[in-house]
Formats: structure tokens, sequence, C-alpha cells
């Protein structure tokens, strides 16, 4: 009984601000400012009409995104997967010295490297161009992904390898089929993480990219918000908001299964 | 196949986990390696393995030196502790993938597969996962996995200890069946000094790093070269006596009996074993114990002897057998 109100008072806590965000975005302007006034056209799907026929359409930012998101994550873990393998590898001295620098480095405030990043946009003619984008997302994501993926593979019992060396698999056949289908939950979690951090990235993306055709989702709807000084066009900012969170729920609707697998499963030892 | 252990070493920073290894098994032997835990015994395994690198010795099989080959290239079938089986593959899977690396064709592959699973009776359980399987079924998928490399060398690292004590019992003349009759060498590390009895031809008694002896169980078990082997070869412990003039003399349980006359010694407990029943005696020389069948009467007042040629004698300070 106590524990149920717990999880509906969590419930309520997480899921409020969302119900919030869908409730205004299907209200119309004047149900908006008046809301207790009864209103015959109280319900309206003007805001996400007006926000998938702008100039360019919204799903344009989504799919901008989407791309960032994808190549950003593929990037991080490629080089992600063998650093952490490497890390377990490497004399325990180093190994230890590595680890601290990468929390260091996850622990950095990311915003001050930021006029370093655009000299380097500049220097390599890397503005405009969503792909690009995607290097300084893999880079700043790189240390939490190192850390996540090192674990996992710490947690891998040592003579699962040793008995694949003494069958004759090679480093790479080891990879292929042992260490990453066996991490494979771990990988899953920490590419969500890192498809999150490049969803939502602003300061970098805000430089880098100024063509309109090419901004990503917070860019874009940052401008919504911003697009008028008179008024703020709140209807069209949650509309916007919904649409750039349906692939994100999407995502962890799909990869839900291996995660909690991930953390429930502990089956590796046998 | 013969292989060859020549004062193998490994050094790990300023410890050596191994030292000045001698050891040969020939084609057919059976060594069993036993000792505490942190003796070195799997870090020998792991060293003729290729798994660990060699800090100092060599290591042949035939005329072949091997010392410092890769773990791939040596034909070398371990079984493990844990058995290392991949949870995420079937057992045909997990015995498929060593062959297709080693390029065995598909219809060859499935082939040797069925053979074996044949072999070690798992024909029914070819498409479940490891972790469907019970403890004395991994251990015959791991056991199948080795023998399908059809190696020079078999090393089986505690292959049973995960198993309960029947169970055990019961995979022992399936191991002879299967290991020790393909006429290659082969080395059973244990802890379990019956399992070494029972299985190997020859035991080396290992200690912090160093064999201690090398011999028959019978010839451990009745001439052990040091005072350790005596105490750690022989359930119920061997019984030290009190140390007088820097010698040690050390009498088997078994080998005390009552007497008119001898030791005066109070019972303790006693412990019966069926068969046989075990007394803890408390006497002038320190705690004994004694081993007799459950046929022996116990007197009201004990006193006990053993024949002279049932002593052990080793020097105090070093703890080396004394002629």
């Amino acid at each position: 009984m106590n524990r149920r109100f717990l999880i509906v008072l969590l419930l309520i806590w997480s899921l409020g601000p969302l119900f919030w965000q869908v409730y205004t975005s299907l209200c119309s302007d004047q149900a908006l400012t008046q809301p207790f006034a009864s209103i015959d056209h109280r319900w309206t799907l003007v805001h996400y009409r007006n926000v998938l026929t702008s100039n360019p359409p919204f799903w344009r930012y989504l799919v901008n995104s989407f791309i960032v998101g994808v190549s950003s994550t593929f990037f991080c873990l490629l080089l992600a997967l063998p650093a952490a393998y490497a890390l377990n590898r490497i004399p325990r001295k180093l190994s230890i010295i590595s680890r601290l620098a990468l929390v260091g480095a996850a622990l950095f405030p990311y915003v001050l490297l930021f006029l370093g990043l655009l000299e380097l946009a500049r220097t390599f003619n890397l503005g405009n161009q969503l792909l690009a984008l995607s290097l300084p997302y893999a880079a700043l994501s790189q240390p939490l992904a190192i850390l996540l993926l090192n674990s996992a593979f710490n947690d891998l019992p040592p003579e699962l390898e040793d008995a694949a060396k003494l069958e004759g698999l090679s480093l790479f056949q080891r990879f292929r089929w042992i260490l990453i289908p066996l991490i494979s939950p771990a990988t899953a979690s920490t590419a969500i993480l890192v498809f999150l951090f490049s969803w939502n990235e602003y300061p970098i993306a805000l430089t880098w990219i100024s063509d309109s055709n090419k901004l990503t989702l917070p860019v874009a709807m940052a401008r919504i918000a911003g697009s008028s000084i008179y008024s703020v066009p709140y209807g069209a900012y949650a509309a916007a908001t919904v649409l750039g969170s349906i692939p994100l729920v999407l995502l962890v609707l799909i990869f839900q299964k291996p995660i909690v697998s991930g953390l429930t499963s502990g089956a590796v030892k046998g | 196949m013969t292989l060859q252990i020549q004062n193998l070493g490994r050094r790990v920073g300023q410890q050596w986990i191994v030292r000045q290894l001698n050891l040969q098994v020939d084609d057919g032997e059976c060594v069993a390696l036993v000792g505490p835990s942190g003796c070195g015994k799997s870090s020998t395994l792991r060293l003729i393995a290729g798994l660990d690198a060699v800090s100092e010795g060599e290591i042949f099989f035939d005329q072949t030196k091997v010392t410092h080959a890769m773990a791939a290239q040596r034909a070398v079938g371990m079984v493990f502790q844990s058995y290392a089986l991949l949870p995420h593959l079937s057992v045909t899977a997990n015995l498929e993938l060593g062959l297709r690396v080693r390029g065995v064709r598909p219809s060859d592959r499935q082939q040797r597969i069925q053979a074996m699973l044949d072999l070690v009776q798992l024909q029914d359980r070819a498409d479940v996962l490891p972790a469907q399987l019970s403890g004395g079924q991994r251990q015959r998928v791991a056991l199948a996995r080795a023998l399908l490399r059809d190696p020079e060398v078999y090393l089986l690292d505690e292959p049973m200890s995960n198993l309960d004590a029947q169970l055990r019992e019961e995979l022992r003349p399936e191991l002879r069946r299967l290991v020790l009759n393909r006429q290659k060498p082969v080395i059973h590390v244990t802890h379990d000094q019956h399992e070494a009895m029972a299985i190997a031809d020859r035991i080396a008694v290992l200690h912090s790093g160093r064999i201690q002896q090398v011999a028959t169980p019978a010839e451990l078990y009745h001439h052990p070269e040091t005072l350790f082997i005596a105490k750690f070869i022989g359930r119920p412990q061997i019984n030290c006596l009190r140390p007088s003039n820097g010698v040690v003399c050390a009498v088997r349980p078994e080998s005390l009996t009552f007497a008119s006359e001898g030791i005066p010694c109070k019972l303790i407990s006693r412990e019966w074993l069926g068969s046989s029943q075990l007394l803890y005696l408390d006497s002038p020389q320190g705690p004994l114990r004694l081993s007799c069948s459950t046929a022996v009467d116990i007197p009201e007042t004990i006193h006990v002897s053993w024949k002279a040629s049932d002593e052990h004698h080793f020097d105090a300070a070093s703890g080396i057998r004394l002629p």
C-alpha cells in the first residue's frame, strides 16, 4: 500500500511534465491563455500542423538530429569498445591512471572547450556539415562510454577468452564471437546515453551550424521559442517538444529488453 | 607424445608464482598436481597452455620447444574449473566455434560434433544453452570441446570441483573412459587428494610454487619426502608427535593399535564412519588420531602403540625426511 503510493508519486513526478507538454500542444491558443473559460474550440492540432508545415518542415530537424545521433553513436562505440577492452589488458598501474584521467575528462565541463572547437571547425571547414558535428559529440561521449564498457568487460569471466584462445580464435574473432555478444546489454545502454547526449546538445550545434536546413532539434526548437519578441508560441513549442521526444521514447522501448536483461541476467558465469 | 618441463618459472613483479619446476609426462600417463590453494598449480597449467608468459625454463612437446609459442599453436585441450562455455551459444555452437576457426568444412563439422555428442551422451541436449544444463552435463560439454580439438596434451583444471561429491564419484570413470584412454599426456589439477589418488598414475605435490615430490600415490603415502606432504596426503591426517632432538616423528592414524602397554590416552571424541571409526585421543605426546575398524572394541583404559617400521621421521627445522 505504502509502496504503491510511492510509485504513484514517482510516476506523477516524472510523467507529469510530459503530460502537461502533450496537453499544452493540443490546446488552442485561446485555451492556453484562459484555462477556465469554456471555449468551443478547446482542442486543436493546429500547432502540429504549423510546426510540420513551416519552412523547412519540422521533420527535417528530426532527420538531422537522427543522422547526427546515429553517426555520433557509431563513431563513439567504434573507438570506445576496443579502448575499453585494452584498458583491461594494459599493466595495472597504467590502467588505473588511464581510468582516473577518463573520469577527469568525463567530469570536465565541455562548454569550456567550446572556443577551441569553434577554432577547429573554422580551420578544417567543418561548419554547416552534419556529419562533422558527430566528431565532437563522439569525442565528448568517449570517456563515459569507455568507463561503462570497461566495467562490462571487467565483469566477464576471463576463462571465456582463455578457452577461446586455446581454440585458436584470433583477437578479432574473440571480439566478434565472444566479447561483443556478451557485453551487448552494456553496449546498448551506452549507445542510448551517447545518442541522448547528441540529441540534446545545444551550444556546439548552435555555433557550428547556421544553415537553417541543417539545424539540429534543440537549436531549431530554441528558434521557435524565440521567433517573436512580442509573444511566446507556447503551443508550437510544446508540439515541437512532443515531436522531438517521440524518437527517444521509441528508442528506449526498442532497447528496453536488452537493457533490462543486462541488469538482471548475471548468467554469464552459469 | 611426451610433455617435458624443464626448470619452469614464472615471476609476477618480485614474486615467483612457479619456480624451478621439472616434470615429465609420458603418453597415456596422468599426473595430478595437488597442493593448497595458491601453491601455483593452476599457474603451472596456464604456463603449459600458453595463457601466461614463461619467465624462465623451457617446455617441450616431444622434441618441439613451445615455451614461447602462442596458445593457439600448442594443440592443448584444457577443461576449466568454470567450464568456460559461451553462455549465448547452444551446445552445438559452442563445440562448432573452434572447428570453424580452424577451417573444418561445415559437413565435416556436423559429423564430428554429432559423434562427439554421442560419445559424451548429450545427443538430446545439442540445441540447448549452457544455462539449461546441469553441472555434470556442462562438464561433459567442456570435455567434448577439449576432445574435439584433438590435442597433444590434456590439461584439466579442477574439472570436478564445482560438482557435488556423489556426481564427482560418478564422473571419475567417465573421465577415464574419455580422456585417460586417449594415450596422451594428461595433467590434472585438483585440491582433492582422493580424486588425485583415484585418477592419477603419479602425483606431484606443489608447495609455494615448487614441486616437493613426484611419485605414485602409494609411494607418496608410504614414503613422503617432507613433513608437508605427510600432512597433506592422507585423511585422517597423520599424527605428529612432539619434536625431540630436532626430529619430528609422524605415524598414520591406522598404524596406531590398542595395546596392553604403550602411551596412555584419554578418549576425547569418536567419529563413526560405517566401516571404520576415528578416535580423537589426548596423550602426553599431544593429541592423537586413531583409525580402526568398527569391529574393534574400545578398551576402558586406553594405551596405544605402533610398529617402529610405521614411523616417519622428519627434520623439525626443514621438514625433510630423515632416513
